[in-house]
């Protein structure tokens, strides 16, 4: 590497540094150096969004570590995050555990779901797979509304706040300092597990089933690994959302949450993990923008304005349908792979102007 | 070195796929497994090396000896650590893999400090998969993924390798190079192989010794030269001169 790109690389690194540190400032101030900002100069986001972005991204990351790198395709994510949710419901508000606990065990649990989701993959392939955890998702979630109404209500479960021994978790500016270092982490791990000698058994298991197991590779196990550490990850993804909404219901569980998290690495990319994280971003950021534009559409009353403000919900999901749709058909690796074609391009440019 | 010990085979709700088959491949020898197709010879390299249950096949009876030791039902990856490796139908390269990765998921058990000589010695033996290593393996030619299919084996330094349709969608003449640089294989390494072959004439070139699968059974077995020179396998698999109408029974 010549030491003008390596410069850049830095550069750019420490750039992104900064901003991802001054972003709360910046979302909670909204104003730049003393300059206020208009809200659709914010693109109407807030630091809530943000934070609910980051624990979507461990979704995505862990949902994108076990169907794009081993190839195996779950609509049970909700249940891994159901999961989650209701061990900190258990060890957190019943139990009174430290939050770092609540975490610890709702990995843990998640984990040992994980495994027995994981399970009918070894006999069945496909779509019977998809469809096996399509129905531990049903059983999860039934298991949690049960839960819910036995000891509390219909208003949902309550969470105490969040705090790690005095840092008290009350603010969202708190909660990003907590839940970025989380996602890189995660990011990181998921990074290096990959290319590690059992990282590259997966993706050879992605490609060839068959021709894995007879290069020397126990593949059942393998897969049982992967689900474990994936629902793992889901599962303190849950018990972060459950801690940061501070109440919720096993409605918020539905087959739409599962479906959001395969809509995001489909965006992003499969099989990337930088893919992933920027499906997430889109998936949560996008229909908070969508709606400030719709809002700034003029105060005319006109027409155009109206049906904008009336059917704000409804445009989300037609430009979010559009979206897919169009990325399916012109990118099928996703933003991912659009972002590697552009880097050859621009590599290439930059060795031979 | 490996022995099938009146093996007989089925799939689910069909008949037998393989009928009563003894076989032996010696230490060190080459030994070719030729018939038409569905013959069950790549049922027999299945059950050899513990893939049947994956295809929902089943031993009906009978064994499989590695060594003088029972190894019918052990698991695939099991058998890669008793020291068979299997170059399998069709090659199933990681398409998505580079090269060099694919070679060294098979590595993936040898000794850290061992991966790079082995992975030097495959590079001696295909250059051109050196030149590739960086690229994924879906790009390359079919000669070139059967390299990479055979090095996946070969990193391993197997005392028994399995070859199943080498010479698949491949030009005769890389087939041959390939073919040399097996021998070349076998006579460093001493390796055992049994190598299925739809092309008798090719396979009785580089084979010590050789079995005639039929419908499941073995018709006729001895070595090379005697199976090359037997009116059956002239007749069936090597084309003789008779006419049409005498081939039919």
């Amino acid at each position: 590497m010549s030491d003008s790109s390596r410069f850049w690389r830095w550069g750019l690194a420490i750039l992104g540094v900064l901003i991802l540190l001054y972003l709360p400032v910046l979302l909670t101030e909204r104003s730049i150096l003393g300059v206020r900002l208009s809200n659709m100069q914010l693109l109407n986001l807030g630091l809530t969004q943000i934070n609910l972005m980051l624990i979507a991204m461990l979704g995505a990351l862990s949902l994108n570590y076990l169907t794009g790198m081993a190839g195996l395709i779950s609509i049970g994510h909700a249940a891994f995050y159901a999961t989650g949710a209701m061990v900190a419901a258990i060890t957190g508000s019943q139990w009174g555990w430290p939050f770092p606990a609540v975490l610890v065990s709702a990995a843990a649990v998640g984990a040992l779901v994980g495994v027995i989701a994981g399970l009918p993959s070894l006999r069945v392939r496909g779509l019977y797979f998809v469809l096996s955890t399509f129905a531990m998702h049903y059983i999860v979630v039934f298991v949690f509304q049960e839960y819910q109404f036995k000891f509390f209500d219909v208003v949902g479960v309550p969470y105490p706040e969040a705090s790690i021994s005095s840092f008290v978790l009350n603010t969202p500016t708190r909660w990003y300092f907590v839940l970025l270092p989380m996602v890189v982490l995660v990011f990181w791990g998921l990074k290096n597990t990959l290319s590690s000698r059992e990282g590259r058994a997966m993706l050879a298991m992605r490609d060839h089933e068959l021709a894995t197991t007879s290069s020397g590779i126990d593949v059942r196990f393998l897969r049982l690994k992967a689900f474990a550490l994936s629902s793992a990850i889901a599962a303190v993804a849950g018990a972060l959302y459950a801690y940061y909404l501070t109440n919720v219901t096993s409605e918020f569980f539905g087959i739409h949450f599962a479906i959001q998290f395969i809509a995001m690495i489909i965006i992003g990319g499969m099989g990337s993990l930088s893919g992933a994280l920027v499906g997430a971003a889109l998936w949560l950021l996008l229909p908070s923008i969508i709606t400030g534009f719709a809002s700034q559409g003029g105060t005319d009353g006109g027409l155009f304005q109206q049906m904008l403000v009336e059917n704000k919900s409804q445009l989300v999901q037609v430009i979010f349908g559009s979206l897919v749709i169009v990325l399916l058909i012109f990118a099928p690796t996703g933003l991912a792979g659009i972002g590697r074609k552009i880097q050859t391009r621009f590599v290439a440019l930059w060795n031979h102007p | 070195m490996l022995h099938t010990d009146h093996l007989s085979v089925a799939y689910a709700r069909k008949g037998l796929a393989l009928d009563d088959v003894s076989l032996s491949v010696p230490a060190g020898g080459i030994v070719a497994l030729l018939g038409a197709n569905g013959a069950g010879k790549t049922t027999l390299i299945r059950a050899v090396s513990g893939l049947l249950p994956l295809h929902h096949g089943k031993i009906l009876q009978g064994m499989v000896k590695l060594d003088g030791h029972d190894v019918t039902h052990m698991s695939p990856y099991q058998l890669v650590s008793a020291g068979m490796a299997q170059v399998p139908e069709g090659r199933l390269v990681f398409k998505q893999l580079s090269v060099k990765d694919n070679l060294l998921v098979t590595a993936a058990k040898l000794p850290r400090a061992q991966v790079q000589e082995r992975l030097d010695a495959v590079y001696a033996l295909f250059p051109q998969l050196l030149e590739r290593s960086t690229q994924a393996a879906g790009w390359l030619s079919g000669g070139e993924q059967q390299m990479v299919a055979l090095g996946r084996a070969l990193i391993l330094q197997p005392r028994l390798l399995l070859v199943d349709e080498l010479s698949l969608g491949l030009a005769p003449l890389i087939v041959k190079s390939i073919y040399d640089q097996l021998l070349v294989v076998g006579e460093t390494l001493g390796s055992a192989m049994l190598i299925v072959e739809q092309n008798a004439r090719l396979a009785l070139k580089f084979a010590s010794s050789a079995y005639v699968l039929d419908r499941g059974r073995i018709t006729f077995s001895g070595t090379a030269q005697e199976v090359a020179n037997s009116d059956q396998v002239k007749e069936s698999y090597l084309g003789s001169a008779k006419p049409e109408s005498a081939r039919q029974e």
